[in-house]
């Protein structure tokens, strides 16, 4: 029952143009969201590890924390069971292969408090995926 | 250029009407006096002049109106029809509109064409993705080796540059993002579908001037 292999074919592979749309300076939403921005931190980075590695990393995150994974495809979920100031604190990762050996990982905040959200971040997350970061997480430059 | 008697009152340019607006895109009315709500905020944000300027729009977009960024500049340019330096209403709503989830697809293929088009020849050409592709890598604080970037514009190009001539043209493009179409993701804004309930519009001023049809 292979559930942590997550097998990057090569036709799944991203391509140039997937690399660029991933630019912030592509994504309008701010000119939409709501008034009283909180920054979001959303976490990207490279590794030469497996999609195997970043999952099982993720899922042992999850048990030490107490909270349930979901996957599917190149995206694993994380969940958490209390609920928080706005709800659930709801984490998804998704896994983008720029080549066979090299995997972009890309980390969003799906449900619950954003404060909570870069709490999780700063005090599991980073902690939990820095031996298998290529780059040093990229965070989203808080404006001045 | 507009010009502005200043003795002492604001004058804004002509704004466009928003019954012709909607009428040449995919807004209804209500939706592009919406619109109009969150122009007025991005447009008076540095210079209260009815008109977003290249500060206001990267200001609206990285909440840092100094912030400049190759993509974000495409977009300005994309918005800026006319080349003028800054992007009016009717600017604003016709660009908007490509970005519509029910936008024809041939208008999100032909925006993203000539957005990647860097330099405007008709082709995306390889230096301009490699540019491209450099920036975002720099932007994200990656580093890929120069052999691993060859290798993702090897790709790229054999899968998306039918005649292997080293450029994509416009049927090249409408074929690889038929086939592929998450490209496409990135000409969606869903938020243009509640657009009335994110700005509920107000009776649309009288700083709007009838244009004589």
């Amino acid at each position: 029952m292979n559930q942590s292999e997550l097998k990057v074919k090569q036709s799944e592979t991203l391509n140039a143009f997937h690399i660029i749309s991933l630019s912030e300076g592509f994504d309008l939403s701010p000119l939409f969201e709501e008034k009283k921005r909180e920054e979001k931190e959303e976490l990207r980075f490279a590794t030469t590890k497996p999609a195997s590695s970043v999952i099982s990393k993720l899922e042992d995150l999850a048990k030490s924390v107490k909270f349930s994974v979901r996957k599917s495809e190149s995206r694993v979920r994380l969940e958490g069971s209390e609920r928080g100031r706005k709800g659930k604190l709801s984490i998804e990762a998704e896994i983008f292969a720029m080549t066979p050996s090299f995997l972009v990982v890309e980390v969003k905040k799906d449900g619950g408090d954003t404060l909570e959200y870069n709490q999780f971040c700063s005090k599991e997350l980073r902690p939990a995926l820095k031996d298998i970061c290529w780059t040093s997480p990229a965070e989203n430059p808080t404006p001045a | 250029m507009g010009c502005f008697h200043s003795k002492g009152s604001k004058q804004y340019p002509v704004f466009e009407d928003p019954v012709a607006l909607a009428s040449q895109t995919t807004f209804s009315v209500s939706e592009v006096e919406a619109l109009f709500e969150l122009y007025k905020s991005i447009s008076s944000s540095v210079i209260d002049d009815g008109l977003i300027n290249k500060e206001e729009f990267q200001l609206a977009i990285f909440k840092n109106g100094k912030k400049e960024n190759l993509f974000a500049n495409r977009i300005f340019d994309m918005f800026d029809v006319k080349r003028k330096g800054f992007i009016d209403f009717g600017d604003f709503v016709r660009s908007l509109s490509v970005f519509h989830p029910n936008a024809p697809a041939e208008e999100k293929i032909d925006f993203s064409f000539k957005l990647y088009d860097l330099d405007s020849t008709g082709f995306i050409e390889r230096q301009e993705v490699k540019q491209m592709l450099l920036a975002l890598l720099w932007e994200s604080e990656m580093k890929l080796t120069d052999e691993t970037i060859e290798i993702i514009l090897d790709k790229t190009f054999s899968e998306a540059d039918t005649n292997q001539d080293g450029k994509i043209d416009k049927i090249d493009w409408q074929t690889y993002v038929t086939r592929n179409p998450s490209l496409l993701k990135v000409m969606t804004l869903p938020y243009l579908r509640d657009i009335t309930t994110t700005f509920p519009s107000f009776v649309f001023n009288s700083k709007v001037d009838e244009v004589a049809t």
